[in-house]
């Protein structure tokens, strides 16, 4: 009973691996879209910032008196229709999000159906090659919370984007650009291979326990900390 | 024959308004044909305007790098060698230069030249116009719209509004042309590639007004 409930359980946590793996390369693809966005944007900033400190009426510009209001006009529906685009792309990190959100809590509602059959320690069981039900299942949280954080993080800054406001468009690049959590990316990316490709590992779980410092992911801390303790006490 | 080859490039683009083709006669295909100039003029000026934003870009550009290779000269004019060796690369920005300002104004012709065509359709629609007014007076002619709604009168309004905006642009990229090379204020400079590319003075609904007169002309339907 315990090892079917095992069983199943590791057959759903490599299916959300996979689908975090697919979730992440299409991640980057959505933020990469968002950068030369971001980059125009900035250069809207600098174009405003230019139209109010040109001098324009010691120029021959003087012979056209509206064209300080028309060209600030054509310049804000420019930033507003780039930060339409943006937030379209921003409606893709979102369902991204809501799929590894789905798909850990298909993992923990799994195994909340098979908690009683299962065995404290072969949830915590480690091998060379496969890391223990605990630690993906922490990973996958992780990753949940981390597609959520950065999801939230760009839509805040969107939606308190002011396209009338000079400094805040020109900062915008670097703003958004701030916002990547490169060490995040890496865990996200090197988890889901890890995980996702264990080939032999249903056998591989009973070759023994490896000791934690052998267990290198980069949430470790995160894991022996609150993840673990976390899933632990479901587990009690 | 020339504005009914025109026609058949506005066509290709559109849609058919339906499997057969109407035919329209005197009054009617002179508008519609005109409708047609109108699209494949506007597209013109669309395409010459990139070219020129990029014609412009590279003149800002070359300009501020000149303004950056004299200040190097001024700082070092106490070496001669070295002041020789810029010298070559003066004279090659400065071609570089010519050739870009000789590109703009050659663009900025074939936009001028597009606004004399604008202002020759406008003034034929003036006189489509007066003539229907005149056989409408004369009872020669029906009071009926000649497409679907618009009276005769509104046609002649959207292309008076259609010339009237790209008169002012042109009027504007001849003033940007003028002074892009001579201009050495980095605002103002910024200021000049913004305004040839976004064109303020071509206001939004000139879009509006030529789609909705290529509707009300059939050559798009709904």
């Amino acid at each position: 009973m315990s090892t079917c409930a095992l069983s199943s359980l590791h057959h759903a946590l490599k299916r959300s691996f996979e689908v975090l793996e697919q979730t992440q390369e299409r991640w980057n693809g959505a933020l990469s879209a968002c950068s030369p966005l971001l980059v125009s944007l900035g250069n809207l900033g600098e174009q405003m910032r230019a139209l109010q400190r040109a001098p324009l009426e010691r120029t021959p510009m003087r012979a056209f008196p509206d064209l300080r209001p028309r060209l600030r006009f054509k310049l804000l529906q420019a930033a507003d229709a780039l930060v339409g685009k943006l937030l379209e792309q921003t409606s893709v990190l979102q369902s991204l999000r809501d799929m590894m959100s789905n798909q850990a809590a298909a993992v923990f509602q799994l195994y909340a159906q098979h908690a009683d059959a299962l065995e404290l320690s072969s949830c915590l069981r480690r091998s060379a090659t496969c890391p223990s039900v605990a630690d993906m299942m922490g990973w996958l949280q992780d990753a949940e919370r981390y597609y959520h954080n950065e999801f939230l993080k760009r839509k805040v800054l969107l939606e308190t984007l002011r396209p009338n406001d000079v400094s805040d468009l020109q900062t915008s690049p670097k703003r958004w650009e701030s916002l990547t959590n490169q060490r995040g990316d890496d865990c996200i990316t090197g988890e889901a291979r890890r995980a996702s490709r264990p080939a032999s590992c249903q056998p591989m779980l009973r070759c023994g326990t490896l000791s934690p410092s052998r267990v290198s992911h980069p949430f470790r801390d995160i894991v022996q900390g609150g993840v673990l303790q976390r899933v632990l006490v479901s587990i009690v | 024959m020339k504005s009914a080859g025109k026609e058949r490039m506005v066509e290709s683009e559109c849609a058919p308004a339906s499997g057969r083709k109407q035919m329209f006669t005197g009054s009617a295909r002179k508008l519609r044909d005109t409708a047609a100039d109108w699209h494949n003029l506007m597209l013109k000026w669309e395409r010459l305007g990139d070219e020129g934003s990029a014609a412009a870009t590279r003149i800002v550009n070359l300009s501020v790098s000149k303004r950056a290779e004299k200040d190097v000269d001024i700082t070092a004019e106490d070496d001669t060698s070295f002041v020789n060796e810029r010298s070559g690369s003066h004279a090659e920005l400065d071609k570089d230069l010519q050739d870009g300002c000789n590109e703009l104004m050659n663009i900025l012709e074939k936009m001028a030249h597009i606004v004399f065509k604008m202002e020759k359709i406008s003034s034929s629609v003036k006189g489509v116009c007066a003539l229907e007014k005149f056989q409408q007076e004369q009872g020669r002619s029906s009071v009926s719209p000649l497409f679907q709604t618009w009276p005769v009168t509104r046609f002649d309004e959207v292309s008076s509004k259609l010339y009237e905006s790209y008169k002012q642009e042109l009027a504007l990229k001849q003033t940007i042309v003028k002074e892009i090379a001579h201009t050495s204020d980095p605002d103002l400079l910024l200021v000049y590639l913004s305004s040839w590319l976004h064109q303020p003075y071509i206001e939004d609904n000139t879009k509006l007004l030529l789609e909705s007169l290529l509707l009300e002309t059939m050559h798009r339907t709904l």
